[in-house]
This record gives C-alpha cells, structure tokens and sequence, in this order.
C-alpha cells in the first residue's frame, strides 16, 4: 500500500516534469522565458557548487527559526493571558483578530523603517506574521480545556506558573500545535517575502536576482528550492510532532 | 486528623438572571476516620457541597473548618475525586498518580516508591506506563483513587466516582473501597445517587432534601464490614435512606 502509493507520486513528479520538457522542445516560447528542466537543474547544481544556494538556504532558515521561535513563545504567552484574563481578552484579544488580517509583507515598510535593512527587520517581519496564528489557536486551545483538570490540579495544589506549565501547556497543547503549523507556514511566507523585498541575503533575494538578472531558469530553480523545504518541514517536523501528539493523548 | 465541620453552608446561583438557592444551610460534622455517604434528590446540591467542601466553590454563607481550623482555599489537605475521574491524559498512569507529589516538590525516588505502593494496591503495576485511553472505566477511575490517596489527605472527597462502572467492576470497588478505608483511616465524604451504594459503604448516611437542600436526616449505619450489596441485612437500612428520600415534602 505505501509502496504504491510512494509509486503514484514518483510517476506524477515524472510525467510533470516530462511534459515541461516536451513543451520546452515544442519551441513555443523562447528559452529565456521557458526553460527546460535541464536547464533549471543545471542552475540548482551550479547554485550547489559555489555554495550560493546553501548559503541563501542557510540564511532563510536561521531567520525563519529565530522568527518562528518568536511567534511561538510570545504568541503561547498571550494565548494564554488571553484565556485566562478577561479584561485581556477584552482588550488585546479584539486587537489581535485585527493585526491578525494584515498579510506579512504588509508589515515590511514599518520593518524598514525601524530596523533598515538588517536581519532583525526581516526577523520581526517572519515573527509578526506568525505570532497572531499562534495566539488564537493557544487562546482557543486553552478555553477548551476540561475545566475539572485545572480544578483537580489546584486541588493537588498546584499554581500559578506550575499550572501553567504541568497543565495549560500540555492540556492545549493539540490546539497549539495547530498555531505552530499555521504560524509556520505564516513565518515561511513571511521570510521569503521579507527577503524579496529587502533585498538583503536569503532565498528570497536569489530569487529577486534572478528576476533582476532576467534569468527565468534561476527564478524557478529557486521557487522548487522554496516549495521544497515547505514540504520537507511540513511533513518531516510538524506531521512527526502531531502524530506523535495525538497518539500520545489516544486522539488517534 | 480529619475531622471537618460545614456550618450553615448557602448557596446561591443565577438561574434565568433570577439567584436560585441551591443550597439552603446544610450543616454537617463528619469525624476523623468517619465514612460518611451523602444522598439526595438529582439537582439538590450534592456536587456544590463536596466542591465547597473541596475549596473550589466559595459558599455565599456558612463555613468550612478542618479540625477547628477555618478553610478558605482548596489545597491538598482535601483532595476531589471527580466523577470522571478528570485524568490527565498527557501523562502515563504514573504520572498521573505521582502528580501531587511532583507538585509539592517531593524527590523523584520517594514519589517512585509511594506511587508504586499505590498502583500495587489498585492492581495497576502492570498499566503504569499506560495512557489513559488505554483504561477501561474501572481502571481509570482506580487511578484517580490511587492519585488521590498518594497525597495522604486528611478528608478524601469523592463524588459519585463509580457511577459509570457496570455492576462487577462497581461491585469490586465498593470491597476495595472499604478495604482502603479501613487500612488508611481516611476521613471519607462520598457522594453516590445509589442506596444500596450507600449503604454497603457509609458508616453513616447523610441524605439531603430537594433544593435549597438541608440535610434531612442522618442514619448510622452499624453493621460488621465488609459488606457486600447482596447482604440482605443492609435492607433494613436502604429502607430507611428511601423513606428519608421519599418524604422530601413539596417541592
Ligand atoms: N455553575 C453553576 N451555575 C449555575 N447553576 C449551577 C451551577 N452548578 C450547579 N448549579 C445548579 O445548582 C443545583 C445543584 O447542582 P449540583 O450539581 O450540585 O447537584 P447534584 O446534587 O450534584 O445533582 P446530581 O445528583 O444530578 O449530580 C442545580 O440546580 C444546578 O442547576
Ligand atoms: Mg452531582
């Protein structure tokens, strides 16, 4: 059955890039707007040689870490003050839904403009577009936690920071891994989308180069290297973690 | 010790944006080592007592005292155990008994050894890695008597805790339960909505009225132990528990 299904895969991935290269051959358009798929491999190997691309992945990947690393903490914090404080709630929590519809690259220019062109800019820009997924989902998280293991807990004695960490955490936690999900791929978009337009290391920026340089295969080369480490961190980091969750807590 | 003392305990909720007295000065002293079961008409308050009695519930008047001491907070001196057990499901059954200990800092090794204790006496060694949902009913609801007992309360609380079990497993447990009862000599206050419940384990029975619920009457139950449901002996008293819960008056 997994093999099979594994098979599937490895002959659709074939055929597409099959077919993109019999188009290629077609001659339609000219190369420097269509490459081949050659010609796109050939830039990752070159781009892997002179160690440019691993160096830009490396880049994206550290800002990206440091960001979501943000987003997580700050956004558990306020999910969680959020639940448990009314007048929080009432307050920050409306503000949140808001700041929440403003896509990441629209915080940019302010990023700019407090931080120039730095890594803390593109750094606030991944962190604040993740953090707000990871608020409502710990906030929701939370508001639905069994009241009666939170009333057992502080009848065993536990409180304040204690209850927080031996029973908000891990009772929210399916919830809250929803957020890191989503607040990863928020932080993803966010990186690449920061480095494109600060124009300053990171994958993003090769793939501004590219487009600078008029080099479609570059540009493309760079969006599968994108498109690659998003499946390789949604399938390999956050399915393992919630699997691993959700068999834990007999969900599944 | 555990003798605990509820003085002229009110309480009220909003029902309908209207106060509605759930409570109306239930006043009861139950003394050390004392096994008391509470009965009452379905709604009267028998939950909210036991959760005053607990600290999670303000009352609106009356008092709690602990030996003479008067209680304000819930704390590990009376412990609940919830009628679903409330077992934590992130936690393996041992941790899940060790819970308590760990919260009150008690060292790694000493929590081992009391949890283990516990777990070899509800039978449980063998599940003490488990996950909860590895549990069936029964087995969960030892747990939550094991995570209890480890805390070595003065007044064990206990509301309805066998009220999902099929007759069988129920019919074990009330044996066990007297068999702790009489080994730890826990104060003992047990909530149950079943007579013959009641009186297989209430060295004294405490039924309450409809709401706003007062204790109506308070039955001794002196009979040798272990009791087992079917002793036709304990007939006599379950008549007088239904007598009481019978004549409740107007509602
Ligand atoms: N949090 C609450 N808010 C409002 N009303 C409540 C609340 N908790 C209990 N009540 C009301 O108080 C009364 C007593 O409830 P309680 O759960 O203590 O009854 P009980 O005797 O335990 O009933 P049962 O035998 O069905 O478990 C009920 O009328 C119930 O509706
Ligand atoms: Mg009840």
């Amino acid at each position: 059955m997994k093999a099979n299904l594994l098979g599937k895969k490895i002959a659709f991935y074939v055929l597409i890039i099959v077919v993109w290269q019999g188009i290629d051959s077609a001659d339609i358009w000219p190369d420097n707007i269509f490459p081949s798929p050659i010609e796109v491999g050939e830039d990752l190997l070159f781009g892997l040689s002179d160690g440019s691309l691993l160096y830009g992945i490396g880049t994206s990947m550290w800002r990206l870490i440091i960001g979501l690393a943000i987003a997580i903490g700050g956004g558990m914090l306020l999910g969680i003050f959020m639940a448990r404080v009314e007048t929080v709630n009432q307050t920050i929590g409306s503000l949140v839904l808001g700041l929440q519809s403003i896509p990441s690259v629209a915080w940019v220019p302010l990023a700019i403009l407090w931080f120039g062109l730095t890594d803390s800019g593109i750094i606030f820009v991944t962190a604040i577009g993740a953090i707000f997924a990871v608020t409502i989902n710990t906030y929701t998280g939370v508001k639905n936690i069994d009241p009666s293991f939170i009333e057992a807990a502080r009848n065993m004695g536990a409180k304040g920071s204690q209850l927080v960490t031996t029973i908000l955490i891990p009772a929210a936690f399916p919830y809250m891994i929803t957020g890191f999900k989503q607040g990863w791929a928020f932080a993803w978009r966010g990186v690449i989308g920061a480095e494109l337009l600060f124009s300053f290391l990171g994958l993003g920026f090769l793939l501004n180069v590219g487009r600078q340089l008029n080099d479609v295969s570059q540009v493309i080369a760079m969006m599968l290297v994108i498109m690659g480490i998003g499946i390789l961190i949604d399938g390999f980091v956050f399915k393992k973690l919630e699997d691993k969750v959700m068999t834990k807590w007999g969900l599944r | 010790m555990g003798k605990i003392e509820a003085k002229n305990i009110v309480k009220y909720f909003q029902h309908d944006g209207k106060p509605l007295k759930a409570i109306g000065g239930v006043n009861l002293t139950v003394a050390d080592g004392e096994f008391v079961c509470i009965v009452g008409p379905s709604g009267c308050g028998k939950s909210t007592f036991l959760r005053i009695l607990a600290g999670l519930e303000k009352p609106d008047d009356g008092e709690i005292l602990l030996d003479g001491k008067k209680l304000v907070n819930t704390g590990p001196d009376r412990i609940m155990v919830f009628q679903e057990g409330a077992l934590f499901p992130w936690l393996t059954v041992e941790d899940n008994v060790e819970y308590g200990l760990k919260v009150a800092g008690i060292p790694e090794k000493e929590r081992h050894d009391i949890s283990k204790r516990y777990l070899d006496m509800m039978q449980l060694s063998q599940f003490a890695n488990s996950y909860t949902y590895q549990l069936s009913t029964g087995m969960k609801q030892r747990v939550a008597i094991a995570r209890a007992l480890v805390m070595d309360p003065d007044v064990l609380l206990m509301d309805e805790p066998f009220a999902a079990l099929d007759s069988q497993t129920r019919d074990l447990l009330l044996v066990e339960m007297q068999m702790i009862w009489q080994k730890t000599k826990k104060t003992i206050i047990f909530v149950t909505h079943n007579v013959p419940e009641a009186a297989v384990l209430g060295s004294r029975v405490a039924v309450f009225s409809h709401r706003p619920s007062v204790v109506k009457k308070s039955l001794d139950i002196d009979y040798k132990r272990p009791r087992v449901a079917e002793d036709e002996n304990l007939g006599q008293f379950e008549k007088q528990i239904l007598s009481a819960l019978r004549h409740q008056g107007p509602k």
